[in-house]
């Protein structure tokens, strides 16, 4: 439901979004088509993935990358891994940042307040290893703790724990980088959707004897629901494709392998089972791409 | 060809369209920074500052060589035959830092007689290697495993049509650097890992005498741990590449146990990963690492302790352990980071007690071209004047057999003795088995580390090992 | 005003504040754990925890030189008139406490060397006594008590600005004037830009990261347009088509890309990098876009239109200005992405490298001198945080309100 009062020529739209999806195309889309036939061959590509199945073992025939993305116990982890990251982490993020937005919003040190908030997005993933690092290191010998959550500890009368080895302890130890990583960017994004709730609306409902929670959910909520969504949608995706923190932290070790590291680590190697688990990847999409398109719908009928 | 002109079409679509998408918003937007259309000039000349094109070597003027069209004056001992003044040769390693410096300092020469120009790229990620060797391949890679030698066999020169001479290099490294007959990977630097750091003044305070048999390792370390000592630092944390170390350590065991014949069909998949020799030198690794008597730490120290740090254990103020089983390269971090320790004295190595073979790593060399100045460059790190400067540069240990007695650093020298005199020689097992096994290796170390179930570990190794090598 | 009005306001606000203040100190203390870090040598991060860096050190103990060696050396450790004990080359000589045990257990003049009272015969006992002897000489040979200070050190940052390899550090080997880094640097402040410093890396990241942040939101501003205001066949599954494109991960596109590239001689050009970067920035540039635009409210656009307004203008004089707050977040994440991005600047521009690339140049390839990475890393931060504040400004209320009304 767009403008009917509004003249449009039909190739307008066209030639608004021709630049966009010629640039997607050759960068996204033409390398993921290679993607797909890949993930159908061999280790160096060149075969049929058949040729890869042993003998005595379960084989899938051309999908046998899939089998082993879909079936290897690594792979199990890592969905199971991925599965517990999307329901932490991208809720912390998401909550973490509107709670501070929503706070910041309401005090003089905003900027300061929210740059330091932001500022781990600032720092690129080697840095944040070397961060974290300083915060979980384990002195297991007679030396003093260089770690800051060990010093604690070990100060509180406590033994010193292994934060990334530990394995019912070290999938959390990386959301909490994951949750610091990335709380900055919800909070940003929605930050910038409060400070488009029209003050005036706002003003009315104070002096109408609305309390500030009433506020806040009768009023701010649902103007900012879209962006939530955004940040979610977007959050979800990211936390898909984590890999950077995995990768510099454990490197998947000790329980802790996620989906993209899995893939990383097979691109050179194996490239049909890494191209495999990136078709997964992109299939783990489909229902958060269902869900955009109901609410597109919503939105355009709502306005 | 086709897919060629597809990518131009696509390329000329895309430029023109942004060009003419972005032209109104230029008006619209005045403020914009760059206009569109001073992009593609902006590219051609970019130099935003002065950054040469090659690794920056500044001490040397490639670009501008004396006398560019006669062939350069070749200096004695380096052949620059065919190489005109500012050829091009572009080659890609994983040494970075200081280590970068030396294999410049090992070029110079050659850059200098030659008047060639040495496009240099450092890159550790396999990635990155991949990329470029599918797209635009370097003329000359270093790389510290033969793995490429898999990957990118049907692109690598016969190094033997490229000036390298068999003769010069133990049968063991032509093998290992052939495949179908092609002889395409050189080892130019060496390190031994069999080695056991030490510092004598500390086993000579406590009255401790360097062990030569596998019995005797054991004796030592139980005497160790009844003075109230730890013997061994084995932390082996590496991010990503956890259980290196501790793979190394196994590895060594073996040759103690079952010596290089065994651990040859470990690799070339004769023996299965699961076999019984293999799960007894598990056992003992196991008994030794995941003890707080034995190593610094226990299993927690073992697979959360760096392994730059292990090695730091041992020698510091305050060392917390007696022994760490580390690679050559081990005494050149000690130096960096206690230089006011004396080698021989604070710090030396011993060779793993019962050892029946070496466990040694290199780099290779390998020729992605065949072009003049690739020739002359390969030529000259295998010439007798390449293997000189080689092993005088202090950069490891040089496997050319030319470079025989030309060692000056005392560690070298005694590395290079313990190399020749192998009686044989395996290399590392994690830098050439496949990688899904390798990966499956390094895993059963750290179950192992952390008392786990060695066997069943070993199992899922055995059956990775079966999958690569099929 | 009534008097406690003001009071009153601060302690309705006091769990806020709190919680604010909380939530930001939990942020910084990492942080803060790296910049203590940064300024510290790398043996002192190896033994002690960021925290204990400015707090004054202990002073070691005399009990145990008093014990055995103050009888002949005296208290000032000048008591043998052959051996000054407060002469630091003296102690150089032993820089581990197993060297002074052996030395102390040759016996001197036919007599053992320490006899009133004689040393442990344990090893590890004699070892105990010796640490806290070698302390105590330490503090004789320095004179005076160290500063707070003396811990910290600029030198991390010296070493990365001029990208230092060598085996000391920069500072050093200017004041020896070391013949292999006077080959290199010139050690004065031209250094800044030694090609592989960060000074260079830095001009070849913000040209990489500047036109890769503005063509994909100018690009992405026009499609999110088209998608929120125009009519056309197929707008909602290209919609949702665009969210799926953002989970494609990059490293699936390089080796097509590079290939692309190299065919094209396009490989190691500034183009190809900006190419690449808005690719990959569009698909949730576009997402984001659309989602604001298309918030905004109707009747805007329509009054405009019954004013004579076409697309384009409603586009430049409407749907840009008063999306500046979702391209002042845009803009700030797609630069820090870009600025951060080490595997495509690592592909398509090795010969050109930008901060992170610059940065693992630095460091050997076992990381023995990581500690440079803490001064980089801090280094390679400013500007992001930089045009965070910037961008701030472009957050601002009430920018919506205003053209509603007019």
């Amino acid at each position: 439901m767009t403008l009917s009062i509004m003249k449009q020529g039909r190739w307008t739209p066209f030639l608004y979004l021709l630049p966009a999806l010629v640039i997607m195309f050759i960068f996204i889309i033409y390398p993921m088509a290679n993607t797909f036939v890949l993930s159908f061959m061999d280790k160096t590509g060149t075969q049929s993935a058949a040729v890869d199945c042993m003998p005595g073992e379960p084989c899938w025939g051309v999908l046998e990358n899939y089998r082993y993305a879909l079936t290897s116990s690594d792979m199990l982890t890592a969905l199971r891994n991925n599965a517990s990251w999307l329901l932490l982490m991208v809720p912390g993020t998401v909550l973490a940042g509107l709670f501070f937005a929503v706070l910041a919003d309401r005090v003089r040190y905003e900027a300061l307040a929210k740059s330091i908030i932001f500022m781990p997005m600032a720092i690129s993933f080697i840095g944040a290893g070397i961060i974290w690092r300083f915060v979980f290191a384990l002195e297991s010998g007679g030396g003093q703790q260089i770690g800051i959550l060990n010093a604690i500890i070990v100060g509180l009368g406590g033994q010193p724990v292994a934060w990334l080895s530990t394995p019912a302890i070290n999938n959390y130890a990386l959301m909490v980088v994951g949750v610091w990583l990335w709380s900055g960017f919800c909070m940003t994004i929605l930050s910038a959707a409060i400070k488009a709730v029209p003050t005036e609306i706002l003003e009315a409902a104070r002096v109408d004897g609305a309390n500030e929670w009433d506020v806040f959910i009768q009023i701010m909520l649902p103007m900012i629901m879209p962006t939530i969504v955004v940040v979610t949608t977007t959050m979800v995706i990211n936390v898909l494709k984590i890999f950077d923190i995995v990768y510099v932290m454990t490197g998947g070790n000790f329980g802790t392998e996620v989906i993209a590291n899995r893939m990383f680590n097979l691109i050179v190697t194996d490239t049909g089972r890494s191209m495999a688990i990136a078709i997964i990847l992109v299939l783990l999409t489909v229902p958060i791409m269902i869900f955009n398109m109901v609410r597109f719908r919503q939105q355009e009928a709502m306005r | 060809m086709k897919t060629k002109i597809w990518h131009l079409t696509l390329v000329f679509v895309v430029a023109v369209l942004v060009l003419s998408a972005c032209t109104p918003a230029a008006t619209a937007t005045p403020t914009a920074a760059p206009k569109p259309t001073d992009a593609p000039k902006a590219t051609e000349a970019p130099k935003p500052v002065e950054v040469p094109t090659e690794a920056p070597k500044p001490t040397e003027v490639p670009a501008e060589a004396p006398k560019p069209t006669e062939a350069p004056a070749p200096a004695s001992d380096i052949d620059c035959t065919g190489v005109k003044a500012g050829d091009k040769v572009t080659v890609m390693y994983q040494w970075s830092g200081g280590e970068e410096e030396k294999i410049n300092a090992i070029f110079k020469p050659f850059v200098d007689a030659c008047g060639v120009q040495i496009v240099a790229e450092s890159s550790r990620d396999a990635a990155v290697l991949d990329t470029k060797a599918k797209s635009t391949p370097p003329d000359v890679l270093f790389w510290p495993t033969t793995a490429p030698l898999n990957l990118y066999a049907a692109q690598l020169k016969d190094l033997s049509t490229l000036g390298a001479s068999t003769e010069n290099f133990a049968d063991y490294w032509v093998s290992m650097g052939s495949k179908d007959g092609k002889w395409m990977a050189i080892p130019v630097k060496a390190d031994i890992k069999s080695i056991i750091w030490y510092s004598p003044a500390q086993f000579e305070a406590f009255g401790y005498t360097v062990p030569t048999t596998l019995e005797e390792l054991d004796a030592l370390v139980e005497k160790m741990a009844a003075d109230g000592n730890v013997p061994w630092s084995m932390g082996m944390e590496s991010a990503a590449a956890t259980g290196w170390t501790g793979s190394d350590f196994v590895q060594d065991l073996l040759l103690a146990q079952q010596g290089p014949e065994y651990v040859n069909g470990l690799i070339s998949g004769k023996v299965a990963y699961s076999d019984a020799g293999v799960l007894e030198a598990y056992k003992l690794y196991s008994k030794w690492a995941s003890d707080a008597k034995y190593t610094v730490g226990g299993a927690q120290g073992t697979v959360s302790t760096g392994f730059l740090d292990a090695i730091y254990k041992v020698f510091q103020e305050k060392p917390e352990a007696m022994m760490v089983k580390q690679s050559g390269f081990a005494g050149g971090e000690v130096t960096k980071k206690f230089p006011n320790l004396q080698y021989g004295v604070d710090f030396d190595f011993f060779a793993f007690p019962g050892i029946k073979g070496l466990q040694g790593g290199a780099d290779y060399m390998m020729a992605f071209s065949e072009s003049p100045a690739t020739k002359a460059l390969v030529t000259y790190i295998t010439s007798a004047k390449g293997a000189e400067v080689w092993a005088t540069s202090g950069f490891d240990l040089c496997p050319n057999k030319l470079s025989t007695g030309k060692y000056t650093d005392a560690q070298l020298i005694k590395k290079a003795e313990a190399l020749y005199n192998a009686a044989g020689f395996t290399p590392d097992l994690g830098d050439t088995i496949p990688a899904p096994f390798g990966e499956a290796e390094w895993k059963a170390v750290i179950v192992a580390a952390q008392a786990g179930d060695i066997q069943a570990a070993l199992d899922v190794a055995a059956k990775a090992q079966a999958e690569a090598l099929k | 005003m009534k008097p406690f009005s003001s009071i009153n306001r601060v302690l309705s606000r006091l769990p806020e504040n709190l919680a604010i203040i909380f939530m930001c100190v939990v942020w910084i203390i990492p942080t803060l754990g790296l910049l203590v870090t940064s300024f510290r040598t790398s043996e002192a991060v190896r033994t002690s925890g960021w925290w204990t860096a400015l707090s004054p050190k202990q002073a070691a103990s005399s009990a145990e030189y008093t014990t055995y060696c103050a009888s002949c050396h005296g208290s000032d450790g000048k008591g043998v008139a052959s051996v000054d004990l407060s002469n630091p080359a003296v102690l150089d000589k032993y820089p581990r406490t197993n060297r002074l045990l052996a030395m102390l257990r040759q016996p001197v003049n036919g007599e053992a060397h320490v006899k009133n009272p004689p040393l442990p015969e344990k090893a590890a006992d004699a070892l105990a006594i010796m640490t806290p002897i070698q302390e105590h000489l330490q503090t004789l040979g320095s004179g005076s008590q160290e500063s707070v200070w003396s811990g910290l050190t600029l030198r991390n940052y010296a070493d990365a600005v001029v990208g230092y390899k060598g085996t000391q550090d920069y500072l050093t080997d200017c004041e020896q004037k070391n013949p292999s880094a006077l080959a290199k640097f010139k050690c004065d402040l031209t250094d800044v830009f030694n090609p592989e410093g960060m000074g260079s890396a830095l001009i070849n990241t913000l040209f990489v990261a500047i036109p890769s942040t503005f063509f994909p939101i100018l690009i992405a501003a026009f499609a999110a347009y088209a998608f929120s205001w125009m009519d056309f066949k197929g707008r909602q599954w290209l919609f949702a088509l665009l969210v799926g494109l953002q989970i494609i991960p990059l490293q699936m596109t390089l080796v097509p890309i590079a290939r692309m590239y190299a065919s094209l001689g396009m490989q190691g050009t500034f183009v190809g990098i900006w190419l690449f970067h808005t690719g990959f920035g569009l698909p949730y540039a576009i997402y984001l876009m659309r989602n604001f635009l298309g918030s905004l409210p109707r009747e805007i656009f329509e009054s405009a239109y019954l004013d004579g307004a076409n697309h384009f203008s409603a586009f430049t004089r409407l749907a840009l200005p008063l999306s500046i707050p979702a391209i002042g977040s845009l803009a700030i994440f797609q630069f820090l992405w870009i600025w951060n991005d080490f595997l495509i600047a690592k592909i398509f521009l090795s010969n050109n490298p930008v901060l992170t690339v610059q940065i693992t140049n630095l460091i050997d390839p076992r990381g023995g001198n990581w500690h440079i990475m803490t001064g980089a890393a801090f280094l390679s931060f400013i500007v992001p945080m930089t045009v965070f504040f910037l961008f701030q400004k472009s957050f601002v209320r009430g920018l919506l309100a205003g053209s509603v009304k007019g």
